[in-house]
């Protein structure tokens, strides 16, 4: 299909405007950070940092317990991660490979458990740990966040399981498998895309979670890096550059993690979005 | 025909029957009990999850909602009954509603932008050459991954009164009005960041995947449309479109649930301010019950924030019940 | 004054831990005369309150006289109340803590805090009445005063002298006029004053002799309607057209001090601490910063001031009271608290300690105003009040964008009234 110049140049202008917007914040962190203050607070920014300095991230990473809340948040985010997948690898197996009653009562169960607002009922949750006595301790937290991540792990990895032709199960089977066997070695390594996907999603839900572990755990030795986050704003005030290299710091995982991931991750997810 | 554990055309106990049961093991009625367990120990550990984790905070919120529970009484470990107060209060007070309203049109705005947005970008990246897309995408994935945290710092740092880029960039650009101007001075203004942000954060995740989605389309699909003459726009409504129509059916659920709950961003960027004019839902159920102390009253708030949450999802849920029957 | 400290004295000083760590599991059975080896007392003090050196001195005092150990942690501002109250309602809550002076009341009245009635009369008898005030409450003694401090002006030497100013003012119109003449034959701003400095705004309240509440019945209401709240509304409004600080942000947001540090503004009404911000960020602004008292109606009359204070509480929770109580002992000597105002430039809590603010020069401006200085009211509905949106931060701000003081007001009015009525 022929395309007039302008057809064809329209898109690639207008993607290169885009990949500006989409980018521009996360450069300006990255620039922000590495600044001397002097080029942060001027009249005119100073666009691209030249003479670069660590200082902002020393600033950062100068406070007491930085790498206990880096153990811990590390500890939390990936055992629940890990936790829900195993669960709801169960769970969605049976949702989208069997028939059985009550199947549709549970899928709306789950869709709807996914809508919880859990930063309203942080008292609640607050009250039963407190009475539990389990206050301060990463256990509550990591339970807590594989239960947030739980649901949408459920319902995508259900779309995956469905979009693995069965005629491999079946056929695996006939060749003397078991179901489980057949599950293990067939269904398991073509969900693996589907895995990291839906993994990228709860890790990120869950190295988020500040509003439930500012109340739970009051014990810095139990804390985890988005209270060190949220709380430079008050221990710094203007001091941008310490805030941006902390949010650097804080973002670099989860980014290195996506582009490591990206393309398995983007076809996964379709697939199990549209099952929703 | 015990066993039922697939749908009927292709589970693999019909199609062992069907080819005559000679190949696999005998079943014994035994085995097929155990299979019809099977679904539900399966979905066990995720049930007894969802009760605990997720149950008993709701159930311990409603039971809050119905007591006086403020400072006194958390100290002092008192439950106090007052029954359907804090609900008469609340559904009786103008600001729930307002804050009703506006969380609701909030939701709509973001949802409407994030999705019309979100398709376009996605539209786009199909038409791409090679290189131009993978930069694109590169980018989207950028500012997807941003920890909302962080990107939520970042945006109150673009939009800083002195020193913020923006200010900068509008100054220049000759609007010399907003050169020291205070982004969070004013209800719409502060709105506008949080949009900004939200949309920001949404986009990847729509286009990224409409994209993937649309490279499932078979090309045949679109050379059946063109011999029966459909030009680019037609074969868009009649062939794209009615592909994409249960893609954009979730994804549009997703959106209207992250978006309403979008408590950090709204509350990191200005905590609901200036004068509770941005609070939305959940920022004002945490405004009055954690920050006010008046933890039965943001319990009663927060029960009403999931029935109206459930309420706006409604739609989708039928059609998913329907859908899922018209499956089995 | 609370939310000030916030980024207080040292910008990174703060985080200083006193060995945070330490899994003290505490069964606090012991007691008797050095039977406290190996408990440790838990102390939350606010950021910035105390410098390192006088918890250090503390701590040591404590550790040889009990042989228990004392644990220092630090808490923000920002969220303190929600921490603190479930704090209190948990197993192990923190032994002691500092508490702002206004929010003492509120805490008394749920039974979080531990009487300290034998505290007074052993330790307490010379505390200043009007600062003890806070502790008191329906007449039981339920705080130990620690420390209060009003806010003066800041000013910078340099800028009034290239202004052409000798004599620095006496009066509220001295004031106007010296800080105008800055704006006229300098290109610095005259005053950094944003909108939302509402300590200032409650300190001119309380010269004009106004309450910011009134009962009505048996329950506490607005009374910002009364025309002399409208009087200090107006001077607030007066000077504050001389400053193009934003109108709906407070002193903190961006610190005032980092404003001032930049060597663009002729004054700015704080707290002294706050010039340490600036020297923080700008070194060489040290030499050009000077203090005076803020000026009143007349020459003899300071303008009012609001004397925003911490005290020491125990919590009622606590298991580990008597070791609790060594610690007020100790922190409070006069040895120590004359340490910390020393240090701090903090007014102290008895009368005779305060010649250890000689030679400051911060505290030295700030003393005259402190007999002419108040508090917000004094009453547990207050808390609720300070919670943010401040509706009093919200009525300046009305009033600055044009409102009348009457109408604005009205505008906060439920607001403020819905707080006060708020069941506790």
């Amino acid at each position: 299909m022929k395309r007039s110049l302008f057809g064809r140049l329209w898109p690639n202008a207008t993607a290169v405007v885009l990949f500006i917007g989409f980018v521009f914040p996360v450069y300006w962190m990255f620039a922000t950070a590495l600044k001397p203050t002097g080029d942060i607070l001027s009249e005119d920014p100073v666009w691209i940092p030249t003479n670069i300095t660590f200082e902002h991230f020393r600033t950062a990473t100068d406070v007491d317990h930085f790498w206990t809340y880096v153990t811990n948040s590390l500890t939390v985010t990936i055992l629940a991660v890990v936790f829900s997948l195993v669960i709801a690898l169960a769970g969605s197996f049976a949702l989208a490979r069997m028939r059985f009653k009550g199947r549709r009562g549970f899928i709306i169960g789950f869709m709807l458990a996914q809508m919880a607002p859990w930063e309203v009922m942080i008292i609640a949750m607050y009250m039963i740990v407190r009475d539990a006595s389990m206050l301060n301790s990463l256990v509550p937290l990591t339970l807590f966040y594989m239960m947030m991540i739980l649901p949408f792990t459920i319902l995508t990895l259900r779309g995956f399981v469905a979009a693995v032709p069965k005629e491999l199960e079946e056929s695996a089977m006939v060749d003397g498998c078991t179901r489980a066997e057949a599950f293990r070695r067939v269904i398991l390594p073509l969900l693996a895309p589907g895995l990291m996907s839906t993994s990228l999603f709860g890790f990120i839900t869950a190295w988020n979670e500040f509003a439930l572990v500012l109340v739970l755990n009051k014990d810095a030795e139990a804390q985890t890096l988005p209270l060190w986050l949220s709380s430079f704003q008050t221990q710094f005030g203007d001091d941008w550059g310490a805030t941006m290299a902390a949010s650097s710091l804080f973002a670099i995982p989860i980014l290195v993690l996506f582009v490591f991931l990206q393309r398995k991750a983007v076809s996964g997810l379709t697939a199990g979005a549209v099952k929703g | 025909m015990t066993v039922q554990t697939e749908r009927p055309p292709s589970g693999p106990a019909d199609v062992r029957k069907a080819d005559g049961g000679g190949t696999g093991r005998p079943r014994t009625r035994a085995a097929a009990r155990a299979g019809a367990l099977a679904p539900y120990l399966l979905l066990l550990p995720a049930c007894a999850a969802t009760v605990l984790l997720l149950g008993w905070p709701l159930l311990k919120d409603i039971l809050l909602s119905f007591q006086n529970l403020n400072m006194g009484q958390l100290i002092q470990h008192v439950t106090e009954w007052n029954g359907v107060d804090n609900y008469k209060e609340t559904l009786g007070s103008e600001d729930f509603w307002r804050v009703t309203l506006r969380s609701i049109l909030f939701t709509a705005v973001n949802v409407v932008l994030i999705m019309l947005l979100g398709t376009l970008v996605g539209l786009l990246l199909a038409r791409l050459g090679k290189r131009m897309r993978f930069t694109l995408l590169f980018g989207l994935v950028l500012a997807w991954a941003m920890p909302i945290v962080a990107a939520t710092t970042v945006y109150k740092w673009l939009f800083a009164q002195r020193f913020g880029v923006v200010n900068w960039v509008l100054d220049k650009l000759g609007w010399h009005s907003m050169a020291d101007y205070s982004w969070t001075s004013s209800q719409m203004s502060t709105f506008f960041v949080v949009t900004l942000l939200i949309v920001w954060m949404s986009i990847p995740f729509v286009a990224i995947n409409l994209y993937a989605a649309t490279t499932t389309i078979s090309k045949e699909l679109y050379e059946a449309a063109s011999l029966d003459g459909a030009g680019a726009w037609r074969s868009f409504t009649t062939v794209t479109m009615p592909f994409l129509r249960p893609f954009l059916y979730a994804t549009t659920f997703l959106e209207i649930i992250w978006v309403f709950k979008a408590f950090v961003q709204v509350y990191l960027i200005n905590e609901g301010g200036p004068d509770r004019l941005t609070e939305i839902l959940p920022v004002y159920a945490y405004v009055e019950g954690v920050g006010n102390q008046h933890y039965g009253m943001g319990a009663a708030i927060a029960a009403l924030t999931i029935l109206l949450l459930i309420g706006l999802t409604a739609y989708y849920l039928r059609i998913v019940l329907k859908q899922e029957e018209d499956e089995l | 004054m609370k939310r000030k400290l916030i980024a207080a004295i040292g910008i990174a000083g703060m985080m200083v831990s006193i060995a945070a760590c330490g899994g003290d599991s505490d069964d606090g059975k012991k007691t008797g005369a050095d039977g406290y080896a190996g408990e440790t007392l838990t102390v939350w003090v606010m950021d910035g309150s105390s410098p390192d050196d006088w918890q250090a001195a503390v701590a040591k005092e404590f550790e040889t006289k009990t042989k228990a150990k004392v644990k220092f942690e630090v808490q923000q501002w920002n969220g303190i109340q929600q921490k603190l109250t479930t704090a209190l309602s948990e197993e192990n809550p923190p032994d002691v803590f500092e508490i702002g002076n206004t929010q003492t009341p509120a805490y008394a009245k749920t039974g979080g805090l531990a009487e300290l009635a034998d505290l007074k009369s052993s330790v307490g008898a010379d505390w200043t009445e009007s600062i003890n005030e806070s502790s008191v409450f329906d007449g039981k003694q339920y705080a130990a005063p620690w420390f209060v401090a009003n806010r003066v002006v800041v000013y910078n030497k340099k800028i009034w002298a290239d202004a052409g100013i000798k004599e620095l003012p006496k009066t509220r119109d001295e004031f106007y006029d010296a800080l105008k003449t800055v704006g006229e034959k300098t290109d610095a701003e005259p005053i950094y004053l944003p909108g939302q400095n509402w300590y200032h705004f409650v300190g001119l309240a309380i010269g004009e002799g106004a309450e910011l509440v009134k009962k009505d019945g048996d329950k506490y209401v607005s009374n910002l309607g009364d025309p002399k709240i409208a009087a200090a509304t107006e001077t607030y409004k007066k000077f504050q057209a001389l400053s193009q600080a934003p109108k709906d942000k407070d002193e903190a947001t961006p610190q005032q001090g980092e404003v001032f540090a930049k060597g663009k503004t002729g004054a700015f009404i704080g707290m002294g601490w706050e010039t340490g911000i600036a020297i923080e960020a700008n070194p060489a602004i040290e030499k050009d910063i000077g203090y005076f008292t803020i000026p009143g109606p007349s020459a003899d009359k300071p303008e009012g001031v609001f004397l925003g204070g911490s005290n020491l509480a125990v919590a009622a929770g606590s298991k580990n009271q008597d070791l609790a109580k060594e610690f007020l002992k100790i922190a409070l000597s006069d040895q120590n608290e004359g340490a910390l105002a020393k240090a701090n430039g903090v007014i102290p809590n008895k009368d005779a300690l305060q010649t250890n603010l000689k030679g400051n020069a911060a505290a030295e401006a700030a003393a005259p105003a402190v007999a002419g200085g108040g508090t917000t009211p004094l009453i547990p509905e207050w808390a609720a009040v300070e919670n943010a949106p401040n509706p009093i931060k919200t009525y300046l701000t009305a009033v600055l964008k044009g409102k009348s003081p009457a109408d604005a007001a009205k505008q906060v009015e439920g607001e403020f009234n819905k707080r006060l009525a708020q069941e506790q």
